[in-house]
């Protein structure tokens, strides 16, 4: 086999990280050239990645692909693995970054524009690597790139609100990245290894008392960026005080790229295969806890926020469920609520530009005076609810599904918690809906819709939604491939090791 | 465990003892202190035991650097070189991190004029 080989099957994968890391280093310099070039970069690159990850979905398909890095055999150096888990998310990655860096054309017009590209970049960066990296301590420095560009990117209007959640952020994730890091020490110090097909090897043949303590450290630090419940203080204030389309990647991608190496840390390396009651509790109370918060707020972007934690509590109870069809429809739900999300927070930053304020009451006839942005809010919210035929009926269908059979009592009442977590998160949107389209507002009712840079991302955001939702055979592919990547760790360990 | 046993371990891993010691003394001070800045220093002191902690692993009682520059040196005797190129990486990641966070302590003091964290309550739940 040839790993140098750029074009052999599909793009390497390795560019999907060095691309847009170039490029973000570049910025400065062509900044220098003519600002008007700067903003368009994100899209060239992303649109690149885009291509390169759905080019690679035939190959990873059959096997998965092993980069080394420097060409040193794992277990000595670092190595990325590309499997079906790792390219679904690198298409996400690409797919929500290219739509976002779109709407960020029009939207981003004051600031440091340079600099925002600059983060923006860098902040995909470190998702990517994270989701793709086959090494421990390779996935704390992305994960930390990741942490520090979204850290300062929730300041990036330097207004009250903005440095204060940013501060609030800034020492929440640090403490995570150093009981991440305490972790990392610890399995390094036990097992002399930090790849991590390596450490899941020696694992699975150690004591579990011993190799309990680096696990709950990891997962505590991990927990943080993951917005796992106790531990999600600052969410809600970052996602509200970002910039609309910082605060759709942060919704869409960062807390699920953390969610991400939480589950790669239980399953792949500590070889979690049975369910854990404990992270299905967990799921439940983050679920409820989140919408009902939601339920009352009425800053529209606190809710959606609170909103963002309560879809992870339901990814969080698919995956602890850990049968194939629970990951599948975990990983299924992570894929509807970023395109949701992203579409909702994407709506949300032109409405509330237009009302001048984040209050939910000043949307009082927004659907008359932008018609195409309140549709593509309504679908988005009603994705996120799981209405048919878009793409929150099939996952979350899958999810409750699989949970109704483990066919135990206690599961049928956890699923009922569940579905009634649905209904909080149904009457708060449809009572947004309700304000949007039934409610004369008393303001000026002239028509003035959203730029149409920023309409084309959440047109195809809406297209992509319907598409998977009537037909969601398109993913279920590549879904039940990353699942079973998910849970069969030696699969993952011959792979990489051979 | 009796008293030899104890001083045989004070001997052997007090690098160990410092470095939690270390890590609890700035998570204590995270935790309890009011001002950003003093919460800043325990970052920095929490991050001080994490890549003191990080090096200690690799370390060997008396090793010498992992060079073969004397043919008499043999590869036990060589501390490990791994987890001080991690340290390093941490301790490049530390400075961005404590640099960011002074920085958003300058314009937070610029907002608010105060650093008392009880003070700085524009959001609430």
């Amino acid at each position: 086999m040839n790993d140098f080989g750029l074009f052999l099957n599909g793009i390497n994968p390795v560019l999907f990280i060095v691309v847009p890391l170039g490029f973000a280093f570049g910025i400065p310099l062509l900044g220098m050239i003519s600002k008007k070039i700067v903003k368009w970069v994100p899209v060239f690159v992303y649109s690149f990645v885009l291509v390169g990850a759905l080019s690679n979905i035939p190959d990873v398909l059959d096997k998965p692909i092993i980069i080394q890095i420097g060409g040193f055999v794992p277990p000595f150096g670092i190595n990325l693995v590309a499997g079906p888990v790792g390219i679904l998310f690198s298409a996400l990655i690409a797919f929500a970054g290219l739509m976002v860096s779109i709407y960020a054309v029009v939207y981003i017009k004051e600031g440091p524009e340079v600099r925002y590209h600059i983060l923006y970049l860098l902040l995909l960066t470190g998702a990517m690597g994270v989701v793709l990296t086959g090494d421990i301590f390779n996935l704390f420095v992305f994960f930390e790139i990741l942490c520090i560009s979204s850290y300062t990117l929730v300041g990036y209007f330097g207004n009250k609100s903005g440095i204060e959640s940013a501060v609030k952020y800034l020492i929440q994730g640090a403490i995570g990245s150093s009981l991440l890091l305490i972790g990392i020490g610890l399995l390094y110090g036990l097992f002399g290894t930090l790849n991590m097909a390596d450490l899941a090897r020696q694992i699975s043949s150690a004591d579990p008392v011993t190799v309990f303590i680096p696990m709950a450290l990891m997962i505590t630090g991990l927990g943080v960026e993951a917005a796992l419940f106790p531990l999600n203080a600052w969410l809600p204030d970052a996602h509200s005080s970002a910039p609309s389309s910082i605060s759709a990647i942060l919704s869409g991608i960062a807390i699920e790229v953390g969610l991400y190496a939480v589950i790669r840390i239980l399953f792949t390396i500590f070889g979690i295969s049975d369910f854990i009651m404990f992270f299905v509790f967990l799921g439940v109370l983050t679920l409820l806890i989140g919408e009902m918060c939601a339920f009352s707020q009425n800053n529209i972007k606190r809710m959606l926020a609170y909103s963002s934690i309560g879809q992870i509590g339901l990814m969080v109870f698919a995956f602890a469920i850990a049968t194939s069809h629970a990951v599948a429809g975990g990983l299924f739900q992570m894929i509807s609520h970023t395109l949701g999300k992203g579409l909702l927070f994407m709506a949300a930053g032109y409405m509330i530009i237009r009302s001048g304020s984040m209050k939910t009451a000043s949307f009082e006839g927004m659907g008359k005076r932008m018609p195409l942005t309140c549709v593509a809010f309504t679908i988005g919210a009603f994705s996120i609810v799981g209405l048919p035929p878009f793409i929150g009926f099939p996952s979350k269908f899958l999810i409750i599904q699989s949970a109704l059979a483990k066919g135990t009592v206690l599961f049928t009442i956890l699923t009922g918690l569940v579905l009634m977590g649905t209904v909080i998160e149904g009457a708060y949107f449809f009572r947004i809906v309700q304000v949007i389209y039934f409610k004369k507002g008393n303001g000026d009712s002239e028509r003035n819709e959203a730029p149409i840079a920023a309409l084309i991302p959440m047109f195809l955001f809406t297209a992509v939604i319907i598409i998977i939702g009537i037909y969601p055979k398109f993913v279920l592919g590549i879904l039940d491939s990353a699942a079973s990547e998910l849970l069969n760790q030696i699969d993952y360990i011959r792979s990489v090791l051979g | 465990m009796d008293i030899q046993g104890v001083i045989h371990f004070m001997q052997n891993y007090t690098y160990y003892i410092g470095a939690f010691g270390l890590i609890f003394i700035g998570l204590f001070i995270m935790l309890v202190k009011r001002n950003l800045i003093k919460v800043i220093l325990g970052l920095s002191i929490l991050e001080t035991g994490v890549n003191l902690f990080l090096v200690s692993v690799g370390y060997i009682s008396k090793g010498t650097a992992p060079i073969f520059s004397n043919a008499s040196i043999e590869g036990k005797s060589m501390v490990d070189p791994v987890p001080q190129a991690l340290v390093l990486t941490a301790i490049v990641i530390g400075v961005a991190v404590l640099a960011l966070a002074l920085s958003l302590a300058v314009r937070l003091y610029q907002h608010y004029g105060t650093l008392d964290l009880r003070q700085i309550r524009e959001q609430r739940w």
